[in-house]
């Protein structure tokens, strides 16, 4: 018999998401599976395709959340089925070659939240909440970290060099609980809110009640524009996956 | 914080190329092709990657403003030929549908699984080698600061306009210096421009990187190229350094004597702003 708070994360999380720019693509990708596997991915702009790149990384990882080269070579199969090479003009062929760039941040919840599995490569954040406090956050954290250039899958496997020097299974991964939490949240987001959050945590109003507060599209986007214009986030495609 | 200006399509930035075309960079260096053929591989490789940087599925986005001015004999000019030559910048998509030509090259890459693949690849050129008479560097500098002038006027808030200058003589239309001192006053409200210098050289001797002084530096030619270059803002200062080289408080945008992989770093570092808003 399930515990009430563990109850009651079975129910779906809340997706938020929009855009750098009203007239721009949202290169953000989300999914979601039956059995309890989310993904979220960033694209990132500067790249070939990064949207369809992002969207296939998030589809893929919850298909199949065991990632191996295998995986990785499977995801990126499916990508160079989307264009002909060879037809490409000039600029697009280079750009093509080069690569499309995307983070990936994996959740299982297993057994209602007595496991919950994180998977991350690049800087998209994944948040353990009690109440309003902030009891995890990974791959990183401090918001000095979104400084740095991140490390991207790329459709190019010369972009995933990287990968040779990480352990997946111990680099990658973290393992919480909902177990013993009173009112335990799980929070996914891209970087321009996950900076955001991890720049805002000593304040003495807490984020995660401000983000508490967010049930809309309508109510998330003016908070972003709210912000943004404050100078306090990144003008990015913001997105943020809530189970509260 | 200057520098700091989110590049995007609506707030572009400025790469200006300004490439003596003298007599002298007919000479022959160590690879065996003269200076001024390896200058233009060069510069064709830089604007491939610039546009590379900003092509994506739906087309190329104009992140960047290119140009190119070109000096030797008595002529200062665009460096682009064909449907470019009316004009010294150009926005990037619009260099990337105008080369002179595209040829198609082979290359070597990683099949992913621990083969190597030969792929055709279309390589475009917009920009030929060319070697001729005297060296006009103070006419070429005037023609920048003008270009770079009005480029400014036009983009207030854009992180400013980067020069790429490479050289291989002395000017021989009097002295450049105050063309350059003029022409890194011109900011936006984001920084002053940039000028970093290229000495490409057979005199021989050491090759200097990006140097703090001119203590180093045998003739006066060269100390007045370096007093005429920028210093790296940090942001290069800390892309130089990735790349390996000896990075200090003060360096400046200055090679002497470089060796070619030396020159293509110059352009890499110097093509490095922060693309902020587009990672």
């Amino acid at each position: 018999m399930s515990t009430p708070e563990l109850r009651q994360k079975s129910r779906l999380p809340l997706a938020l998401s929009i855009p750098k720019t009203e007239d721009s693509r949202n290169e953000d990708g989300f999914y979601r599976s039956a059995k309890g596997v989310y993904a979220l991915s960033d694209g990132a702009s500067v790249s070939f395709d990064s949207a369809s790149w992002a969207r296939i990384l998030v589809r893929h990882y919850t298909r199949n959340p065991e990632f191996t080269r295998g995986w990785l070579a499977g995801a990126i199969a499916e990508f160079r089925k989307l264009y002909d090479r060879e037809t490409l003009p000039w600029m697009q062929q280079a750009s093509y070659d080069r690569g499309s760039f995307a983070t990936l941040l994996g959740v299982r919840i297993v057994n209602e939240g007595r496991l919950i599995q994180i998977f991350a490569i690049g800087d998209t954040l994944a948040v353990l909440c009690d109440g309003d406090r902030i009891k995890a956050t990974f791959p990183f954290s401090a918001a000095s970290a979104f400084t740095r250039s991140p490390q991207l899958l790329c459709t190019n496997p010369v972009g995933n060099a990287f990968l040779d020097e990480v352990d997946f299974g111990y680099d990658l991964v973290a393992d919480w609980t909902f177990t013993g939490l009173k009112q335990p949240a799980l929070l996914c987001m891209t970087d321009a809110l996950g900076h955001w959050l991890l720049s805002q945590r000593d304040r003495n109003s807490s984020p995660i009640s401000a983000l508490r507060k967010l049930q809309t599209p309508r109510a998330f986007a003016r908070f972003v524009h709210e912000e943004r214009a404050a100078g306090r986030m990144k003008r990015d495609d913001t997105t943020l996956i809530a189970l509260w | 914080m200057p520098y700091q200006a989110e590049i995007s399509r609506d707030n572009p930035t400025c790469f200006l190329f300004v490439i003596d075309q003298s007599g002298s960079m007919d000479e022959i260096t160590e690879t065996g092709r003269s200076k001024a053929d390896f200058v233009a591989d060069v510069l064709n490789k830089t604007l491939y990657t610039l546009i590379t940087t900003c092509s994506k599925a739906e087309g190329v986005r104009s992140y960047f403003d290119v140009g190119v001015i070109a000096y030797g004999g008595k002529e200062v000019a665009s460096g682009f030929g064909g449907a470019l030559s009316g004009g010294i910048v150009h926005p990037i998509n619009a260099i990337s549908e105008h080369p002179l030509r595209v040829e198609e090259r082979q290359k070597k890459v990683d099949d992913g699984a621990g083969g190597i693949l030969e792929l055709k690849t279309k390589f475009p050129i917009w920009f030929d080698p060319k070697s001729v008479g005297g060296t006009p560097m103070r006419a070429a500098l005037d023609k920048t600061r003008e270009t770079v002038a009005e480029w400014c006027e036009a983009h207030p808030a854009s992180y400013p306009p980067t020069v790429l200058h490479v050289t291989d003589g002395q000017s021989t239309d009097g002295t450049p210096e105050e063309m350059a001192d003029a022409l890194r006053r011109i900011a936006t409200k984001d920084g002053q421009a940039l000028l970093f210098n290229l000495h490409v050289t057979s005199q021989g001797g050491p090759e200097i990187l990006f140097p703090t002084s001119e203590t180093d530096l045998n003739d006066e030619y060269s100390r007045m190229l370096l007093r005429m270059s920028s210093p790296l803002p940090p942001h290069l200062a800390e892309f130089a350094d990735d790349k390996g080289y000896a990075i200090a408080d003060g360096s400046r945008g200055f090679i002497f004597n470089g060796d070619p992989q030396c020159i293509v770093d110059f352009f890499e570092i110097g093509t490095r702003p922060k693309l902020v808003a587009d990672r």
